[in-house]
């Protein structure tokens, strides 16, 4: 069971505030989305829950069957997807998910990997070189890098950003499937996906 | 656990360790390295024309040879420390630059990207070393008396190199005027050790003063208190 508290996290830049005192509670099977007008910090606030950057205010705190999750170790807890997240270019998509695979300790064989391609419908395209892939399959390759170690806490920046119809039935799986493992937070502006959510909250309010 | 498409489970067996990790971003820039040739070309470029330039202009007979250990020595390590900065600063350079910085550290802890790197760094440079320092003592007909001791000073010199120029790299890697940053940041934590370097070259090839082996002691010293400063000090330069 996981749970995600999110308490008073505010942030800004020098004089430059972006958003202040943001407090939610997400457990296992919430989806939530961060909504509001470009520069209104969406992508911000993911990156603060995700721990890539510090918030000026506030805490995050994340929780596994009501036992908290030590700071060093919640990079284990998600997976993220973003369009300022890239994947290594000069690798396979094959190779980029074997990497990812060691380095997080995913006990996975190069069929377990071609699998999870798959799953995001590259399986035809895993041993080409990530750098001639075209920006809707590079997004396909980051869900399936952010699904690989099976995250409690999955974060979704733009997740249907350059992709066709197809790739945006794999996203709607992805959620939906995300329900019964953990919690979902999707920050867009397209209407489309956040109505994929159950509670939102908007920044430009 | 993860379930994948047909059924088949792959299991998490057990958390990934440091050395696993690091391995494994060791391996992977290796990879990128030899299809990119991104820093490989940097660093021999540099080292091939510096070594070219030093061997046409100066050559084995234009200097006296009682000053032959001392000046050798000199230039070997200018040639050595100068195409480590060409070069070496890319392995944090190019993530960020390819943006692939955030991924590695939703992946990855940070010791383990730090150790990783340095092994990367420390092939690049053991390769340069290889085809540099062979080429130089031909080239200038170097003599050496100690060669045991050269060998040994060339090895944890460039180790001290690898280590000093991984940490800056970390440093600068966010940083708007890298290459400035990076020279201005590299002299003095390299200084000490570049004199260690040059000193024990010259004793090596003198033959005199050489008994206890100090100049690689202190090297070895250097790499040792280098890297443990490094993995304490590198999460802080990871995060932001």
């Amino acid at each position: 069971m996981f749970t995600l508290k999110v308490s008073g996290i505010g942030k800004h830049y020098g004089d430059a505030l972006l958003f202040k005192d943001i407090s939610f509670r997400l457990n296992l099977g919430d989806v939530f989305a961060i909504v509001g007008w470009n520069g209104s910090g969406k992508s911000t606030l993911l990156r603060i829950i995700a721990g890539l950057v510090r918030p000026s205010a506030g805490r995050i705190e994340m929780f596994c069957n009501g036992e908290p999750i030590p700071k060093e170790s919640r990079r284990q807890f998600v997976g993220m997807v973003a369009p300022a997240l890239s994947l290594y270019d000069e690798l396979t998509g094959l190779e980029n998910m074997e990497f990812f695979c060691r380095v997080r300790g995913v006990a996975c064989n190069r069929n377990n990997c071609l699998e999870i391609i798959d799953g995001v419908g590259l399986a035809e395209h895993a041993t080409k070189i990530c750098g001639d892939y075209s920006s809707g399959m590079k997004q396909r390759l980051k869900l399936a890098q952010a699904l690989l170690h099976k995250p409690p806490l999955l974060l979704l920046d733009e997740p249907g950003c350059n992709l066709d119809s197809k790739g945006i039935k794999v996203v709607e799986g992805i959620i939906s499937k995300q329900r019964q493992l953990g919690v979902t937070i999707i920050a867009s502006n397209e209407k489309r996906e956040a109505d994929y959510a159950d509670k939102a909250i908007n920044l430009s309010e | 656990m993860h379930q994948t498409k047909n059924g088949r489970q792959i299991t998490q067996t057990k958390p990934s360790t440091y050395l696993n990790e690091a391995v494994a971003i060791w391996f992977r820039d290796l990879r990128s390295e030899f299809r990119t040739r991104y820093a490989l070309n940097a660093i021999l470029m540099f080292a091939v024309t510096t070594l070219i330039a030093v061997s046409f202009s100066i050559g084995s007979f234009r200097i006296e040879e009682a000053e032959r250990p001392f000046l050798y020595a000199v230039l070997l390590w200018i040639i050595l420390t100068f195409s480590a900065l060409s070069g070496l600063a890319r392995s944090f350079v190019k993530e960020e630059e390819a943006g692939t910085m955030d991924i590695l550290k939703l992946s990855a802890r940070p010791q383990a990207v730090f150790l990783g790197k340095l092994l990367f760094n420390l092939t690049l440079l053991g390769a340069m070393e290889l085809i540099i320092v062979p080429s130089f003592i031909l080239l200038m007909a170097y003599q050496i008396k100690f060669p045991g001791f050269f060998i040994a000073m060339v090895i944890s010199g460039g180790l001290g190199l690898a280590a000093g120029t991984t940490i800056i790299a970390a440093m600068i890697a966010r940083a708007s005027a890298r290459g400035a940053l990076f020279s201005v940041l590299s002299f003095p934590l390299l200084l000490p050790l570049m004199i260690t370097a040059i000193k024990g070259c010259e004793r090596a090839a003198v033959g005199i003063g050489t008994a206890g082996w100090p100049e690689v002691k202190m090297a070895v010293a250097y790499v040792i208190v280098m890297v443990i400063m490094s993995l304490f000090l590198f999460p802080l330069v990871w995060e932001e």
